[in-house]
């Protein structure tokens, strides 16, 4: 059953009564009362009943009380800041519930349920998906369920330590010379305090003078160095468990579905892998061993201060938490200037960009002035910023070294006067405590400024393992037929689908297309044309009904083998930055080139890669951005002849080129389909005649199928389109 | 792979190499003859895969132009010897690379890369801009580079290199 949201007991009654005890069945809260003002309203689907009930007190009221056998649909009129469900009854529209734009999601789930409920069909149960954290509300995003307040720090870290397992053995040396350099690099205090209380203050012994200097540089020489050797191999470790980790998350992203895709914007995807990826190998190479570096110092510290003099110690240690408490709070004034700096840098960029990019509007409009004064504009803010934050910078570092050294004035005076009380300290010693005491503030400052950016990258990882974790596209069915060819027979048998499972996009579409036979599709944008093709090259699986391939239905066939046999020309010419050979030899990357040169000939392509610079080597730069449009559609075309599909998509290009490439293309076209299934998205009349079966499409379903004669015979939806077809060509025609 | 392709689909021509004659006419331009059927004053020699395979597939052409591409020569080196000169000569006026065999000085200047090179034509100053869009890494130790002016200078090994050569260009790339 769907899941229900939990009802409140008075409305729970209410419903109940009314439904005379049917089961509730979908129950969801909206945000908006009767009067239109915020307040709770439910909607309900209990026993055979649509019930709407409002909340008041103790009580609640029925508003709306449908059976669910008077409705035939159920619907969404979209409103400003808000929508209405509402309820076709005997072909008449009845309000049901009204809600703000922040339930449209909870609400178009509700609406397909109610729909499917009163068209007799299981109710589609889809967990609610939210901006929300499910823990604590915290707005954190639809692209992530990752939220910086809940997350697990223990369990991330361990999971992320889990990446450096495999190079245990580097980890344990560098935890050993860890130890080692921490404690060479603790010694030089130490020391000292021999150096002052056996050498300096009884002025002799000059021997031991030699050997503690000879200790004191060989403490550091060896601090300095296990410690370079330490760093070195914890940047390697650290590196390579990232290197792990992106190569884990690339290969992730590559077999992720779709749907997976159409949820999360490329540039959240992206991010994932660079920005988070970056943020984590932070923290693996240089913040952990920092970290812990810093922590080991300050155990040793303590042990050693507490061993020259643990009353002095206590007194030292004491303030230390006050002072790091203080520092930071400092820093947090610091960090929110420099925030507000970047921030104001972001905006300037921003203006400056879009202004620029339009230079030629603003002359147009004659903008300049007020362009001008709208940089001005940012242009002090940023200045502002950025003295505020530079002159906190001046004012803070200062009173945090200040802070700092306050500390040991405590020590100088206490311990001045446990020397001259002579009880148990000797002037050796308290240098040595005051050398101690110095070395302790910068691994402490390291430590609590740690804790912001270890959660962020903490953070970061989290994100990173969600989609290591989120579902993979399990393209295969176990026993997938494996068809010696593919003829190319297409079937599609009563197809539903949606992109969200409530909201369908084809509704219940039939049609046969036999082998080497051309399909148009046909309709205005938005109907479904590219579904159809997305469901044909099982980018996606129908909802309901079957795909046949050969007779064989599409989820047992074979993958590798059937998109072996698909090929497309898109509207949008598709090249990535390689050369010119390889675009062509994209779907069989071993052709020889003596197979590259044929089809590029097939495709009227051959001529111009020859007369490039570097002929079939030339690099086409990003996207193809060194080559003009119809060159690259020439080249995609090449690359299917090469692929040499059975079933090919065509999205007819409209590109802007000239009436001779124009025909050139046309004519690679016409060689292209030849003998191969073909759907082709169509816009052009001529592909409209040639086409042997059209397919008319209005909000996703069939509304008209024949040949281009029967179609014009019949002056229905298709005439209409030729005829407006024909006006808008010919006044092209006429002003072009 | 053409099965299913109609008659009018149309093909590449490849040319026997026994079958094309090269020669310079008395003033000097090149004339090349395919036995028994035509004959082309002033062809383009050009290469198909100028990068990854040059001694290979060697289109002609008629001049510009028409440009209409004669055939494709499979294997040149087959020639005899007189007419592979002359396909060579015609390739070498067409593909002017330099060959770098070492890198004298490197001066950045905001972005613009100028350097002294030493190349088998001789000592270049060489401008470079936009560095990043005008080298092409073929395989792991061929880099080829554009100038400013759209010259190219090809090093086809960097493993050839001396050592200072090869520290000077990686603080140029």
């Amino acid at each position: 059953m769907p899941a229900a949201q939990a009802l409140p007991d008075a409305v729970r009654r209410a419903i109940a009564r009314a439904a005379n005890g049917g089961e509730i069945r979908i129950a969801a809260a909206s945000d908006l009362g009767t009067d239109g003002r915020y307040g709770e309203r439910w909607i309900a689907l209990a026993g055979e009943q649509v019930l709407v009930c409002a909340p008041d007190g103790d009580e609640a009221s029925i508003l709306v009380d449908l059976r669910l056998k008077d409705i035939s649909e159920v619907q969404v009129e979209n409103l400003v800041g808000g929508a209405m469900l509402q309820a076709v009854v005997n072909g008449r529209k009845v309000d049901l519930i009204s809600y703000t734009n922040a339930l449209a999601k909870r609400f178009g789930r509700v609406r397909g349920q109610l729909d499917a409920a009163a068209k007799g069909k299981p109710i589609p149960d889809e967990p609610e998906r939210s901006n929300r954290c499910p823990n604590c509300g915290l707005i954190i995003g639809e692209e992530t369920r990752v939220c910086p307040r809940c997350v697990r720090k223990g369990a991330v870290l361990r999971r992320l330590l889990g990446y450096a397992r495999p190079y245990r053995a580097r980890l344990v040396l560098v935890g050993v010379l860890m130890l080692a350099s921490t404690a060479f690099g603790l010694a030089p205090p130490y020391l000292t305090k021999i150096l002052v209380d056996g050498v300096l203050i009884p002025r002799a012994n000059a021997y031991l003078l030699a050997w503690l200097i000879v200790g004191l540089a060989a403490s550091s020489i060896l601090s300095t160095g296990l410690g370079i050797w330490r760093s070195r191999i914890a940047a390697w470790v650290g590196n390579r468990a990232s290197f792990d980790i992106r190569a884990a998350l690339y290969e992730r992203l590559q077999w992720l579905t779709l749907r997976y895709y159409d949820r999360h914007p490329t540039g959240t995807i992206i991010s994932r892998l660079t920005q988070d990826s970056g943020g984590v190998q932070d923290l693996l190479a240089f913040g952990l061993p920092w970290v812990t570096s810093s922590a080991l110092t300050i155990i040793g510290i303590a042990i050693a201060v507490f061993v020259i003099n643990w009353k002095l110690a206590l007194l030292a240690i004491v303030p230390a938490p006050l002072v790091s408490i203080l520092t930071r709070s400092l820093w947090r004034r610091m960090h929110r200037a420099f925030h507000r700096y970047w921030q104001r840098w972001g905006r300037f960029h921003s203006v400056v960009n879009d202004a620029l990019s339009r230079v030629k509007i603003i002359r147009a409009f004659s903008q300049q002035p007020a362009e001008i004064e709208r940089f001005q504009l940012r242009n002090a803010d940023l200045f502002k910023a950025a003295a505020y934050a530079e002159q906190t910078w001046a004012t803070i570092m200062p009173l945090v070294s200040l802070l700092i050294g306050s500390g040991s004035l405590l020590v100088w005076y206490f311990g001045g006067l446990l020397i001259i009380g002579k009880s148990g300290l000797t002037i050796g010693g308290l240098m040595a405590f005051l050398g101690y005491l110095g070395m302790l503030y910068g691994p402490l400052n390291n430590l609590t400024m740690s804790a912001q950016w270890v959660s962020r990258a903490l953070t970061a990882a989290e994100r990173i393992f969600e989609v290591l974790d989120a579902e993979g596209y399990s393209e295969q069915s176990p026993g997938a037929v494996v068809p010696e060819t593919i003829r190319g027979e297409v079937e599609f048998r009563n197809v539903t689908f949606g992109y969200e499972k409530h909201q369908p996009v084809l509704h219940d579409l039939s049609f046969k297309v036999e082998p080497g036979e051309m399909l148009g599709l046909v309709g205005k944008s938005g109907v479904g044309k590219s579904t159809v093709i997305n469901l044909l090259c099982r980018f996606y699986d129908v909802d309901e009904g079957e795909i046949l391939i050969d007779g064989v239905p599409l989820r047992e066939v074979d993958l590798s083998v059937y998109r072996g046999r698909l090929g497309a020309v898109l509207q949008e010419p598709f090249l990535f930055s390689g050369t010119v050979a390889e675009n062509i030899a994209y779907g069989k990357p071993d052709a020889p080139p003596e197979e590259i040169m044929a089809a590029a000939k097939i495709a009227n392509a051959h001529d111009f890669i020859v007369n490039k610079p570097d002929g079939y080597d030339e690099q086409v730069g990003e996207r193809g951005g060194r080559l003009s449009a119809g060159e690259k559609q020439r080249i995609c075309i090449a690359r299917a002849i090469l692929h040499d599909p059975a079933v090919l998509i065509l999205d007819e290009a409209t590109a802007n080129v000239d009436l001779e490439t124009e025909d050139q293309i046309q004519q690679a076209i016409a060689r292209l389909i030849e003998g191969r299934t073909t759907f082709a998205i169509a816009h052009r009349l001529s592909t409209l005649r040639n086409a042997s079966k059209l397919l008319v499409m209005e909000a996703g379903k069939i509304t008209e199928m024949g040949t281009h004669e029967e179609l014009e015979a019949k002056q229905g939806i298709y005439h209409r389109l030729l005829e407006i077809h024909r006006k808008t060509s010919t006044v092209t025609a006429v002003s072009g | 792979m053409q099965a299913t392709q109609s008659e009018t689909a149309p093909a590449l021509r490849y040319l026997d190499p026994a079958q094309v004659r090269a020669f310079r006419t008395e003033d000097g331009r090149v004339r090349v003859t395919i036995e028994g059927e035509r004959s082309v004053i002033a062809p383009r020699f050009l290469r198909a895969f100028p990068l990854n395979d040059p001694e290979r597939y060697i289109s002609i052409r008629e001049q510009e132009p028409n440009g209409k591409e004669i055939g494709l020569l499979r294997n040149w080196q087959r020639m005899d010897r007189e007419q592979r000169d002359i396909v060579q000569a015609e390739l070498d006026r067409r593909y002017l690379y330099a060959i770098i065999q070492g890198i004298v000085t490197v001066q950045n200047l905001f972005g613009v890369v100028i350097c002294e090179l030493e190349t088998d034509r001789g000592m270049r100053q060489v401008t470079f801009r936009d560095m990043r869009d005008n080298v092409i890494y073929l395989g792991e130790s061929r880099v080829l580079l554009t100038d400013a002016e759209g010259n190219r200078y090809d090093i086809p090994d960097l493993g050839a290199l001396d050592r200072r050569s090869r520290a000077l260009l990686s603080s140029m790339l």
